[in-house]
């Protein structure tokens, strides 16, 4: 029974790493193998996880290993920690894994380092899943270090261009810059409970061996809002954002991005121990929150609209962490794991119809909502669902955060500080309001186009507009049929995943379905904060309705150097393009339908800009280090290599000196003779005395 | 008589050689006074053979073995001091400096190993390996 | 056992002698019986190792211990353990793929000498590198050390590139200058202790030499290790060095012949001055750290657009760094630190050792190693117009930085675990600083491996690259021999990172002994 279990709990992380290993290595020399390489595989790691789950059932574990290297002190374990956390995460991570494998069939078709793709893929999937099943933390710190070089190079997939090659080096290097004090948490937290395995740190926990919990919590969560994109570490993933769609949405949405909070939920205990560290986690989260939403208003990049939204959701995880809820945390990872998966993914096909990621160009395409329905209807109820409106899975995830804040608030849960419960409650709230107000900008403005022609006429005029325009180019209807905007392995993918988008939540309700796998808490939202987050969100989405209706007015004046005319095609489609653009009705002069110069007055300058963080970067950190790089280069051209030369200036000084004695003259050297000889007869003398 | 009287004698005259040796210009007094240094040297040696009453007379017979190598010596400089004075025209110890090191001429470099892309020179002056 | 151990010293240097005779031995034939004889060498250390007695591996075995030079109490004492076996097979590896490797690429042309000199070195180096990890007496030790200078000078000297005279002069006498100090150290431990065999020594643990010996000892013997490791300040010989050398001489020097400092570190001044090492370890420590991030910044400097930069410079650098966690390791004198230390060792030879490959193989091509004149405006793109070379320096570069997984990161991690928890008796919290700078030493490293990623294998193929054009613009990706050369090396890289244990399992007993009870 336990050995199949364990059998199983291998087999999925080494899987897909097969699977990896095989398509580097063939990846050049059988093209063909490729495809099937990178499906099947991951599509039997998801099966055999379900398997897992099934097996284990709600309530169950699995506890296993072996030693995997003595170290001289603290020894390091290969081994098996899978709870109903454990499970269904790795449920999660296999099915959207599947999904993006068999998404990224279509979108790459024409990708000539597909192979190399879909390797890197599969090797992330494979240690994502070692995180999630790992019972060793130095074994779970392999793990996620190589989901983030595997990020490094999926990032600058397309290395051709300035912003992934930037983009690749930006995400390691912040990352890995959270890393490091990550790693000496694990130090501690091992030297502390005696050993690296989690069931023997949870056991320190709770006899109160642990001597330096804040510490400990305070540099674990540096690697945590590295790898979850917390403030102030989140810089990376607006910009990561240059790779290939499906990689945002395996990696920046549902996957990496929540290995951090996995970890925290994991080791809650620990974190439970330290008020301070709990504040200090509220505080993350509330401020990152708010700054993300605020940021996610004001850009044109639709990918980077939903990657400061993945930044927002991350901090509800966070939150409801701090409030010391995991299971509402690890409940809202998972609806958004599944919805933000099909809104980068639907965002993808729409990115390849428009041939732009701007939305404000996509502003002026009428015909795009026909042309790419699925994408249309799924991305709905993604946005939907992000927005937190019932009956969407978003809105139990959302309002099961918001519940866990308000008991940690009012004092009722045990360890947590009332002001972490307020901080996050009050915050929630707030962004809930942005969140359905950016939302439904983004919705609005790439779907709903307007041109002044149009806006007098009501919609048939639209459908007018759009037919001729389609009819104008014959070639391109026909290419639009061999090539659909829309193909089978982009759809499919998109419509399963919209099944939890819809019905995830609905599992929360009932004590014996979802929380049965967590902790047992309750995940049932409460009525005040219920009403409160629809209201708020209902609000967010009305206001912005309006602002954007002003803006298709005429009303705004975009200022100068915000989210104006699309520029270059994006990285994206560099390399595969997939059907023909479609036409835009140009009228020059006006400005974009944007409703956020309007709702944002002037902030909209530093948000589209990521409220200057990355400028705060720059001066902080990029240039002292350059400028010490310059100083070691130079002491290493001048005073090393000056004591180097003065060693070698000391022997070549004294060979001058001794070679003035020789000068020809033996009456000299004679000379020299006989004081040496007075010398030595005088000191045979004296000694023999 | 006392042994005092050749010893001082010798000693002074190794003291006048021994100026000589160090402070005259000419090769040949040079030379000359070399032979005196010795000369002091074989007094010494005799006057102690006698004073000590040596049955195998071991100091006369050193005596007799400096004085032929001093004649041998004397015969050999006298014929390059005279060479030298052929061919320079002097005879002055001060101006025969051939053998001097003068640290202008010798390379900082004298003992690295050839530079790039050229093989050993082959003239004495490079002790390259 | 000990026979194989023997044999494994008596064979390249029977094989050196056979290169003397020209008419045996002529052009390819000798670069021929040059990888036949490192092949054996080889076949020999692996036949080592698998006699080796795992389940004991903190006693000496293959040992031979006969009379030397009775006069000075010096014996010819040979054998291996947990911390000098993985040594050995390493090095008889790369001395092997260097012979490969030289088979289809060796300099040649005026003022070189011809490939029978070569093999005749290479065969001499190998013999004294594995006299090195193999004796067990001091002065024994010191030969082995001092023989391996010559052939490298020579290697460095008549092989190398541009400035070669002067960088093989500097190397030699920097390291000579240290090793005349380390023989003063080894006379004086060995006068006191009245022997100069390392494992009598090793099970004294300093008992019968006083305090102030001891740090005398340290101090002679540690700064001509140093020279060799390479310890900041002491390492200015090593980037030109690197630089000038031909790409076999720079495979084994980062290889192996660092190695031999570290090693000296362990074997000898460990067990056998342990107050001593007691006293400098702060010290130690803190020229490792320093080392770390000087090491960081140097490379960061040479990688910038502009600095003109030579890549060979850059990866010589970062051996300073990555050197300086394998001293960081030793200088907390506690069994993971040196375990960590010892790890470190395999895994810089292994990954460097293919750095430094693939960087000649790059300057091959190119013609040049300057990053400026490769990188162009926006990047080689090395990855498209090489793509098997690209993704070799690509996965090169992400070992080296220390990625989990590969063979870089598990010494990093143990040096650091031992820093933050050293051996009683040194200064916790200036250790604890020690692992702090080590660890932003690792961010810095990532930021330069990765930044010359960036400038030689991505980039826009679009733009033409000008040191190319100049060589008819085509550029070979990897070939026959090349693939050949460094595939063990890339799944040694990998299996080392997979299982740690493989050389853990072997050094832990060995290091616990060497360290004594405590």
């Amino acid at each position: 029974m336990n050995a199949m279990s364990a059998t199983l709990a291998v087999l999925v992380p080494l899987l897909p790493f097969l699977a990896s290993a095989g398509g580097l290595l063939t990846g050049r020399s059988a093209p063909a193998l490729a495809r099937p390489l990178a499906v099947l595989p991951t599509l039997a790691s998801a099966a055999l996880a379900i398997a897992l789950a099934v097996r284990l059932g709600p309530g169950g574990t699995l506890d296993g290993g072996t030693r995997l290297t003595p170290t001289g002190s603290v020894p390091i374990e290969l081994s098996l920690h899978v709870d109903g956390f454990a499970a269904l995460i790795a449920v999660l991570v296999g099915v959207v894994a599947c999904c993006v494998q068999v998404y990224s069939t279509s979108y790459l078709r024409e990708d000539p380092r597909y192979a190399s793709y879909a390797a890197l893929v599969s090797l992330f999937t494979a240690a994502m899943l070692l995180v999630v099943y790992s019972g060793d933390l130095i074994v779970l710190l392999v793990g996620w270090e190589v989901m983030g070089i595997c990020s490094y190079f999926l990032v600058g997939h397309h290395w051709e261009t300035e912003d992934a090659r930037a983009a690749s080096i930006k995400a390691f290097l912040v990352t890995k810059l959270g890393d490091v004090p990550f790693l000496f948490g694990l130090f501690l937290l091992g030297a502390d409970a005696g050993s690296f395995r989690i069931t023997d740190v949870l056991h320190a926990a709770a006899d109160g061996r642990l001597h330096h919990p804040t510490l400990i919590a305070l540099l674990l969560l540096c690697g945590v809002a590295g790898k979850s994109a917390q403030f102030p570490l989140h810089t990376w993933l607006p910009d990561a954002m240059a790779g290939p769609t499906p990689v945002s949405a395996l990696i920046h949405a549902a996957t990496m991005v929540a290995a951090g909070i996995y970890l925290v939920a994991r080791l809650l205990p620990v974190f439970l121990l330290s008020g301070a560290a709990l504040v200090v986690l509220a505080v993350m989260a509330a401020v990152t929150m708010v700054g993300s939403a605020v940021c996610a208003l004001a850009q044109d990049d639709i990918k980077r609209v939903l990657a400061y939204s993945t930044v927002g959701q991350l901090g509800y995880m966070a939150g409801a962490l701090a409030a010391g809820n995991r299971d509402a945390a690890v409940f809202h990872l998972i609806t958004h794991g599944a919805f933000k998966a099909l809104l980068f993914l639907s965002a993808g096909v729409v990115i390849h119809a428009a041939h732009t990621n701007s939305i404000t160009a996509m502003a002026r395409m009428p015909g795009l909502r026909t042309k790419v329905p699925d994408a249309f209807w799924t991305m709905t109820l993604g946005l939907l669902a992000l927005a937190g409106i019932p009956p969407f899975s978003g809105f139990f995830s959302k309002e099961s955060v918001l519940t866990a804040a308000e008991h940690a608030a009012t004092g009722e849960t045990h360890g947590v500080p009332e002001f972490a419960g307020w901080l996050v409650l009050v915050a929630g709230l707030v962004t809930a309001l942005l969140t359905a107000a950016y939302a439904t900008r983004l919705w609005l403005v790439a779907f709903w186009p307007r041109t002044a022609a149009d806006r007098a006429a009501a919609d048939p005029a639209e459908e007018t507009g759009g037919a001729p325009a389609r009819e104008a180019d014959p070639h391109a209807h026909a290419h639009a049929d061999a090539h659909p905007a829309e193909p089978a392995a982009m759809r499919r993918p998109l419509w399963l995943l919209a099944i939890p988008t819809i019905a995830l939540g609905v599992t929360g309700l009932r004590a014996d379905w979802l929380p049965a796998w967590f902790d047992g808490v309750s995940l049932r939202p409460s009525w005040t904060t219920a009403v409160l987050g629809t209201c708020v969100a209902l609000l967010g989405a009305a206001g912005c309705w309006l602002a954007w209706r002003r803006a298709v007015a005429g009303a705004v004046q975009a200022p100068a150097g915000t989210a104006a005319l699309p520029d270059e095609t994006p990285a994206d489609l560099a390399i595969a393009p997939g059907g023909p653009a479609l036409p835009e009705t140009e009228l020059p002069g006006l400005p974009a339908p944007d409703p956020a110069p309007l709702l944002l007055g002037p902030l909209l300058a530093p948000a589209a800009r990521g409220l200057g963080v990355d400028r705060l970067y720059d001066r902080c950190v990029v240039r002292p280090v350059t400028a010490a790089a310059s100083l070691v280069r130079f002491l290493d051209r001048e005073v090393v290599e000056g004591y180097v030369q003065g060693a070698g200036w000391l022997p070549r000084a004294l060979g001058w000196l001794t070679r003035r004695a020789q000068n020809g003259n033996p009456q000299s050297y004679v000379s020299a003779l006989l004081a040496g000889s007075v010398l030595v007869v005088l000191l045979v003398a004296v000694i023999a005395r | 008589m006392h042994l005092a009287y050749p010893t001082v004698l010798s000693v002074l005259l190794f003291c006048v050689g021994l100026y000589g040796v160090l402070a005259r210009r000419n090769a040949v007094l040079v030379l000359m006074s070399v032979e005196l240094m010795l000369n002091a040297v074989n007094l010494d040696l005799v006057a102690f053979d006698a004073w000590l009453h040596d049955t195998l007379h071991a100091g006369q017979a050193l005596t007799l073995f400096t004085i032929t190598v001093a004649a041998a010596e004397i015969g050999l400089g006298l014929a390059i001091v005279l060479m030298v004075f052929r061919a320079r025209g002097t005879a002055d110890v001060d101006r025969l400096r051939d053998l001097a090191d003068d640290g202008a001429a010798a390379h900082t470099d004298t003992m690295a190993p050839p530079t790039d892309n050229q093989p050993a020179r082959p003239d004495g002056r490079a002790t390259a390996a | 056992m000990n026979a194989v151990l023997i044999a494994l010293l008596a064979l390249p240097l029977a094989g050196a002698l056979a290169t003397l005779s020209p008419r045996l031995l002529d052009g390819d034939r000798a670069l021929r019986f040059g990888v036949a004889v490192t092949g054996a060498e080889l076949a020999l250390a692996i036949a080592l190792a698998a006699g080796f007695d795992y389940h004991h591996a903190a006693r000496m075995q293959a040992v031979t211990d006969a009379d030397w030079i009775p006069a000075i109490g010096v014996r010819f004492h040979l054998g291996t353990d947990g911390v000098s076996l993985p040594l050995l097979v390493l090095t008889a590896l790369l001395t092997f793929l260097c012979a490969l490797y030289s088979l289809r690429n060796l300099p040649a042309g005026p003022g070189r000498p011809g490939p029978r000199a070569f093999t005749g070195l290479l065969l001499l180096l190998e013999c004294g590198m594995l006299a090195t990890f193999a004796t067990l007496d001091l002065l024994l030790f010191f030969v082995a050390f001092e023989v391996v200078l010559v052939p490298m000078y020579f290697l460095i000297a008549r092989w190398g590139g541009e400035n070669r005279g002067r960088a093989a002069f500097r190397f030699i006498l920097y390291t000579m200058l240290g090793s005349a100090l380390m023989l003063l150290g080894f006379l004086l431990i060995g006068l006191h202790a009245g022997t100069f065999d390392i494992t009598t020594l090793a099970a004294r643990h300093g008992a019968g030499i006083p305090h102030t010996t001891q740090v005398l000892a340290v101090l002679s013997i540690g700064l001509g290790l140093a020279v060799k490791a390479p310890m900041f300040p002491l390492h200015s010989w090593l980037p030109d060095a690197h630089t000038a050398a031909p790409t076999v001489g720079s495979v084994l020097l980062a290889g192996v012949l660092l190695k031999m400092g570290t090693y000296g570190f362990v074997r000898i001044l460990l067990p056998a001055a342990p107050d001593g090492m007691a006293a400098f370890a702060p010290y130690l420590g803190a020229f490792a750290v320093a080392g770390i991030l000087y090491g960081s910044l140097a490379c960061l400097a040479l990688a910038r657009r502009g600095a003109g930069g030579d890549l060979k410079r850059l990866i010589a650098f970062s051996s300073v760094g990555h050197m300086g966690f394998v001293l960081l390791g030793i200088a907390t004198l506690s069994p993971t630190g040196v375990n960590g230390a010892l790890y470190a060792n395999i895994g810089h030879g292994l990954i460097t050792g293919l750095l430094f490959f693939l960087v000649g193989a790059v300057k091959d091509r190119y013609g040049s190693s300057d990053l400026d004149r490769l990188a162009g405006r926006t990047g080689a793109a090395l990855y498209g117009r090489a793509p098997r070379l690209g993704a070799l320096l690509g996965f090169g570069a992400v070992a080296s930085l220390g990625l989990p997984g590969l063979a870089g990161f598990w010494g990093e991690l143990l040096a650091m675990l031992g820093s933050f928890h050293p051996a009683a008796g040194l200064s916790r919290s200036t250790f604890l600083v020690f692992m702090v700078l080590a660890g932003l030493g690792t961010v810095l490293t990532a930021a330069y491996l990765l930044t010359v990623v960036r400038r030689v294998c991505m980039g826009d193929p679009a733009e033409p690259a000008p040191a190319l054009a100049e060589r008819g613009g085509v550029l070979a990706d990897v070939r026959g021999y090349e693939f050949a050369s460094w595939t063990p090396l890339v799944v040694l890289t990998v299996l080392a990172g997979l299982w740690p244990a493989a050389i853990l399992g072997l050094s832990n007993p060995a290091v616990k002994a060497l360290l004594g009870a405590g």
